[in-house]
């Protein structure tokens, strides 16, 4: 059983390897914590979570692009592989928040998309990724059959854009109490609105505080 | 609208490059897919079908006053030329051929990579059927091309080339090469073609924005091939190179503002990019063209479409080697005929030279 200090150097270790991409360390730190008895849940949310927090800082402030945050979510992934497994029943139920995500019908443009899952990931939501050029239809069908709280919705184009105001239709019409947010290059925050979304994120770092606020207006309202 | 305005309209462009004035501001559209929309095709049939999609946008340009164009090209450029596999539009909401598999997928697919035939890879021969259109009808020959970075960006994942950037740099070196020369060579054969001094390479460059690569990143990946590309078109004897600076590149503009671009170059922005900022980097050396935001054109109002082009104009109207009106990126094939018609209107308002 690892002592408090070296569970706190393995946890540091851990947000470090996440945020300078070091995937091989990762692993290792990963196998670590475990075999040291390290807390598996805890080392994710207080090691690898953390490491991707400060990540989505960096990006927010221009200091880190697409290139380092692709390898720090490599980074990231490869440690939930070898703790995922380890975590207790009790600690797996912590993820009652879900939230489907995809590309709309006609656009494959997903790097966005993807960094929108990673922040998600390394939260604690489950998440249920549809991909790109997902179609229209399927978005509440995959909500009706998971039960997700939340539907993210991206685009690149202008012109695939506009299949989100009838996807979000679709989603509410079935369950207004899903809470439904967009995002990508030519959506604002005003176009989201007029689109019936309830949330709107300007970039992955800022899309699971949004997912947590719309949820809670849409159960409250 | 005559055939004597069509000249007109066709010699505003040609006044510019040779540095004399115009009476007004240009119109320049890239505008593919609105035009299919418009005279009742397919988008589909822009890309597959070159003299469908030449008509169309002749046709529409006679309609809305346009005078620069008519151009085939799309922004997935490079991934079927090399090997990969594209798909047409085939629903409303896809504005572009856009990818189903990539030629490289891994550092193994890399290594047997070689530029290809540049008379039969993917698009080029329908391109090429397009240029002897604009040939016949005596317009301004284009071939529209993704920059170098964008080029690499479509034979493999965008994903797989920013994580070679950081982990396996000379992989991505060696896939910039191999794009820079099969550019290269696709504009040699155009200039073998026309004459060199008659073609305007007309380059996009959306996958070295800030929003995917830093301006660090764009210094060392993608300036020294775009530059190393554009001298030796210039070398080859084309006068002009159209540049679009696709997308948030603020950061990289003093990266761009080193890379010669013809005398005059010309470079067309993003809405991200405020055209007194472009004028500052630019102004001297280029026309700039811009940069009316896409999506408003698409989902705003006619009043928001005109006062952004009032906007644009009072700005960059007066720019030393001059002006066109321009979206800031390819109209949307959805957008409102209204709205697409209040570019012209802006121009005619506030758009002369006294």
């Amino acid at each position: 059983m690892a002592t408090p200090e070296r569970t706190q150097e393995l946890l540091k270790g851990l947000h470090d390897a996440v945020v300078e991409f070091e995937e091989e360390k990762t692993v290792e730190l990963s196998k670590a914590a475990v075999e040291e008895g390290v807390d598996a849940y805890d080392a994710i949310m207080k090691g690898l979570a953390w490491g991707m927090e400060t990540v989505g800082g960096l990006y927010a402030r221009h200091e880190y692009f697409v290139p380092e945050l692709l390898l720090c979510a490599d980074s990231l992934y490869a440690g939930l592989e070898v703790l995922r497994p380890q975590l207790k029943k009790s600690d797996a139920a912590k993820t009652e928040k879900k939230i489907i995500l995809g590309v709309v019908e006609g656009d494959i443009h997903d790097i966005g998309k993807n960094l929108v899952k990673v922040m998600f990931d390394a939260a604690g939501w489950e998440v249920l990724d549809l991909g790109n050029d997902v179609q229209i239809d399927r978005f509440a069908q995959e909500q009706q059959r998971t039960g997700a709280s939340v539907v993210g919705l991206s685009a690149l184009m202008t012109t695939s854009m506009l299949a989100m105001p009838r996807i979000i239709k679709m989603v509410k019409s079935q369950n207004p109490k899903v809470a439904v947010m967009v995002g990508g290059a030519p959506i604002t925050r005003e176009i989201a609105t007029s689109y019936g979304a309830d949330g709107y994120a300007d970039n992955a770092g800022e899309a699971v505080a949004e997912a947590d606020r719309i949820l809670k207006t849409v159960r409250d309202s | 609208m005559t055939s004597q305005d069509s000249v007109i309209h066709q010699d505003r462009v040609e006044a510019l490059l040779k540095g004399e004035k115009v009476d007004q501001v240009p119109l320049f559209h890239f505008i593919i897919g609105f035009c299919a929309r418009n005279v009742g095709y397919s988008v589909a049939d822009m890309y597959r079908d070159p003299e469908k999609s030449f008509m169309a946008q002749l046709w529409t340009f006679e309609q809305y006053g346009v005078d620069g164009g008519p151009d085939y090209g799309y922004a997935s450029y490079g991934g079927w030329e090399f090997g990969g596999e594209i798909k047409f539009p085939s629903s409303e909401w896809q504005q572009a051929p856009s990818h189903v598999g990539f030629p490289v997928n891994s550092e193994e697919d890399l290594a047997r990579l070689k530029t290809p035939d540049v008379r039969t890879a993917g698009s080029l021969p329908l391109a090429m059927e397009f240029s002897r259109l604009q040939d016949k009808f005596n317009k301004p020959i284009s071939v529209v091309l993704g920059g170098n970075f964008s080029i690499a960006g479509n034979i493999c994942p965008v994903g797989t080339l920013c994580r070679w950037m950081l982990k396996r740099p000379e992989a991505a070196h060696r896939l910039l090469r191999i794009a820079t020369d099969h550019l290269v060579e696709v504009v040699q054969y155009w200039a073998d073609s026309f004459g060199a001094e008659r073609v305007i390479p007309n380059l996009w460059e959306p996958v070295a924005a800030n929003n995917i690569i830093s301006p660090r990143q764009f210094e060392q990946f993608a300036l020294p091939y775009i530059k190393e590309a554009n001298e030796r078109m210039l070398a080859m004897g084309i006068k002009h190179i159209l540049y679009h600076i696709c997308g948030e590149q603020n950061m990289n503009l003093p990266h761009w503002a080193k890379i010669p671009m013809g005398d005059p170059g010309l470079v067309t922005f993003g809405h991200e990019v405020d055209l007194n900022t472009a004028i500052n980097y630019f102004g001297d050396s280029c026309l700039i063209l811009g940069n009316v935001e896409p999506s408003i054109i698409q989902n705003g109002t006619h009043q928001q479409v005109y006062d952004l082009c009032r906007q644009c104009i009072d700005k960059a109207k007066h720019a030393p080697r001059g002006f066109m009106l321009m979206s800031g990126c390819e109209i949307p094939p959805m957008s409102p005929p209204y709205n697409v018609y209040m570019m012209k209107k802006a121009i005619d308002d506030f758009g002369h030279y006294s």
